[in-house]
């Protein structure tokens, strides 16, 4: 098993002639198995592209991104999430009809899940064992008392750490979270933060897009820059923090290194 | 004059509801607009005619009439339905919205000019009459209750196994892939599969319809499938208040029973019959257009809720 589960090669991505991800040669970077990766860089800088790119949402333009040796480009985001790799997105995605629970239902590998199933009425069982496991993963984030409620009662920040529950249902391989801590209160930014040392800890691979350094620096063990679409720098956050060139372009000279 | 007036309205109105309660699955459970809807139930009626009918002879143009008992037909109405759905719903249902609602209209529009005018199929414009049906006499039973009670059965089949599906595990995955698709792709469902699923599912029961429509009228003609039923289905659809099982049915008999009661008015002349059907034809229209403006259903249920 090589030590590099997710390699970006060359990967440019344009909308019309905007290039949106690639910068002057593309964008190179691996991302090392059970690692935690933050990935940094100013609005607009192709971060969400990038996450975008790797899930399948979009496909790139050129360059080839490498799933622990499968390449990506011809499958479908449904394929690629079956190979081991969740996300969260920028903007929180929900199942506005279903309940909070459902939400986080409809992330399991659920076997009696099709038609047929349904007619014979044979999930009930499998259903039961699953609920149990989706409330498992509702108490960590937090919101186990709001379970049956409608999610279009839920706040900015909590529709984050439900898309986070649909996800950790899921034990994927890698997770990719677009700034999870964005409108999330302290209390459940510790949460949070919790959580993932917890899935570090357990091996998973983590990519995280975040503007607030302190959280990500704290748990992050190295550190990827994105400026204009292509890679600024890369390193450990401490080797990052003392870098020129991050700092000008977006740190800025008055942060406390 | 008012028992004939229930009967007809009883028959005719369930009927059409397997329609509506298969296209509410389709719009208001799986986020499908389908403008095609007669072509599932025209495919399930020709199906149940060829089938059936006795093999030509004399001055028939049709080419097969497999001469099988009506319960053979009666299925082969469900599976070409059920193959139609594939083969439409196969290259069209990646498009959204009203791109599917104007393809799937234009499918059906082709389907209709094939039956016009492949006269090997039905007998072109004439179309197939004498369609052979069981004789409800054997049981009995005088024809039209025996139909009303078929049509009856059918509609409360459907919606039971409609709701049956739904209310599951496998109706949570069609609502994700309703309210967003790429949040459902990205937990690893197929999404693409619901769709086409609960697009062949639902035009089963439509096809079934089709099969006993043929029956009941003993006629399958291209006259009797034109967008005009797709219409009235849909409208029938937004009278009932959408999303729900019951409002489709509601919906629906509504609407028929409107129908049949202006026919039954017992007309002096000729002219005051085509007035009265044209005086129909609008006041439909008009119920359309304050049921969309207005949303009067919707507005109970809010009332109903606060």
């Amino acid at each position: 098993m090589s030590d590099t589960i997710l390699q970006l090669k060359g990967v440019i991505k344009e909308f019309r002639k905007f290039r949106a991800v690639g910068g002057a040669e593309g964008l190179t970077f691996d991302v090392r198995r059970g690692g935690f990766l933050g990935l940094i860089g100013p609005n607009g800088a192709g971060k969400s592209t990038t996450f975008n790119l790797i899930s399948g949402v979009l496909e790139p333009t050129m360059g080839t991104v490498t799933f622990d040796g499968t390449d990506l480009s011809s499958l479908s985001i449904a394929e690629i999430a079956g190979l081991g790799l969740g996300r969260t997105f920028q903007t929180p995605r929900a199942f506005d009809s279903l309940s909070v629970l459902d939400n986080v239902m409809v992330g399991l590998a659920h076997d009696e899940e099709g038609p047929l199933a349904a007619l014979l009425g044979r999930w009930k069982g499998t259903e039961r064992a699953l609920t149990g496991k989706a409330e498992a993963a509702l108490e960590r984030v937090g919101l186990i008392a709001r379970r049956h409620d409608s999610v279009s009662n839920l706040s900015g920040g909590e529709l984050r750490m439900l898309e986070v529950a649909r996800q950790l249902v899921r034990e994927p391989r890698i997770l990719l979270l677009d700034e999870p801590t964005a409108g999330v209160d302290p209390t459940l930014q510790g949460k949070l933060s919790q959580i993932l040392s917890d899935l570090h800890a357990q091996g998973t691979t983590l990519i995280v897009v975040e503007h607030n350094l302190g959280f990500l620096m704290s748990l992050a063990d190295s550190v990827v820059v994105l400026q204009n679409g292509g890679l600024l720098a890369q390193g450990a956050p401490d080797d990052i923090r003392r870098d020129p060139a991050v700092i000008a372009a977006y740190l800025g000279a008055d942060h406390e290194a | 004059m008012i028992y004939s007036l229930i009967l007809t309205t009883l028959m005719f109105g369930a009927m059409f509801s397997v329609l509506t309660v298969s296209l509410n699955l389709q719009y208001a459970r799986g986020g499908m607009i389908n403008f095609g809807t007669v072509a599932y139930f025209a495919a399930g009626a020709y199906a149940y005619a060829i089938v059936t009918q006795e093999p030509p002879s004399g001055l028939d143009q049709y080419a097969l009439g497999l001469n099988a008992p009506w319960w053979i037909g009666f299925i082969a109405a469900g599976i070409a339905a059920m193959v139609f759905a594939v083969i439409t719903g196969w290259p069209t249902l990646r498009l959204r919205g009203e791109y599917l609602a104007l393809t799937t209209f234009a499918f059906a529009e082709v389907f209709h000019s094939i039956l016009l005018n492949e006269r090997r199929i039905g007998n072109g414009s004439v179309g197939m009459a004498n369609v052979e049906r069981p004789d409800p006499a054997v049981l009995g039973l005088d024809d039209t209750l025996a139909y009303t009670a078929a049509a009856c059965v059918l509609m409360l089949l459907t919606a039971w196994v409609f709701h049956r599906l739904l209310a599951s595990p496998y109706g949570r995955l069609v609502d994700a892939t309703h309210n967003d698709e790429i949040a459902a792709e990205s937990v690893g469902k197929n999404t693409a599969r619901v769709r086409l699923q609960i697009f062949v599912i639902s035009a089963i029961p439509i096809g079934f319809a089709g099969a006993l429509y043929a029956m009941i009228t003993t006629l399958v003609a291209p006259a009797l499938f034109t967008a005009e039923v797709t219409f009235f289905v849909w409208i029938a659809l937004a009278l009932g208040g959408e999303r729900t099982i019951l409002g489709a049915i509601l919906g629906t008999m509504a609407l028929v029973f409107f129908q049949e009661a202006v026919r039954m008015i017992p007309f002096e002349t000729v002219r005051s019959a085509q007035i009265a059907a044209s005086v129909e034809e609008v006041i439909t229209g008009i119920l359309f257009i304050i049921v969309l403006r207005w949303q009067p259903w919707d507005r109970l249920a809010r009332k109903a809720t606060t």
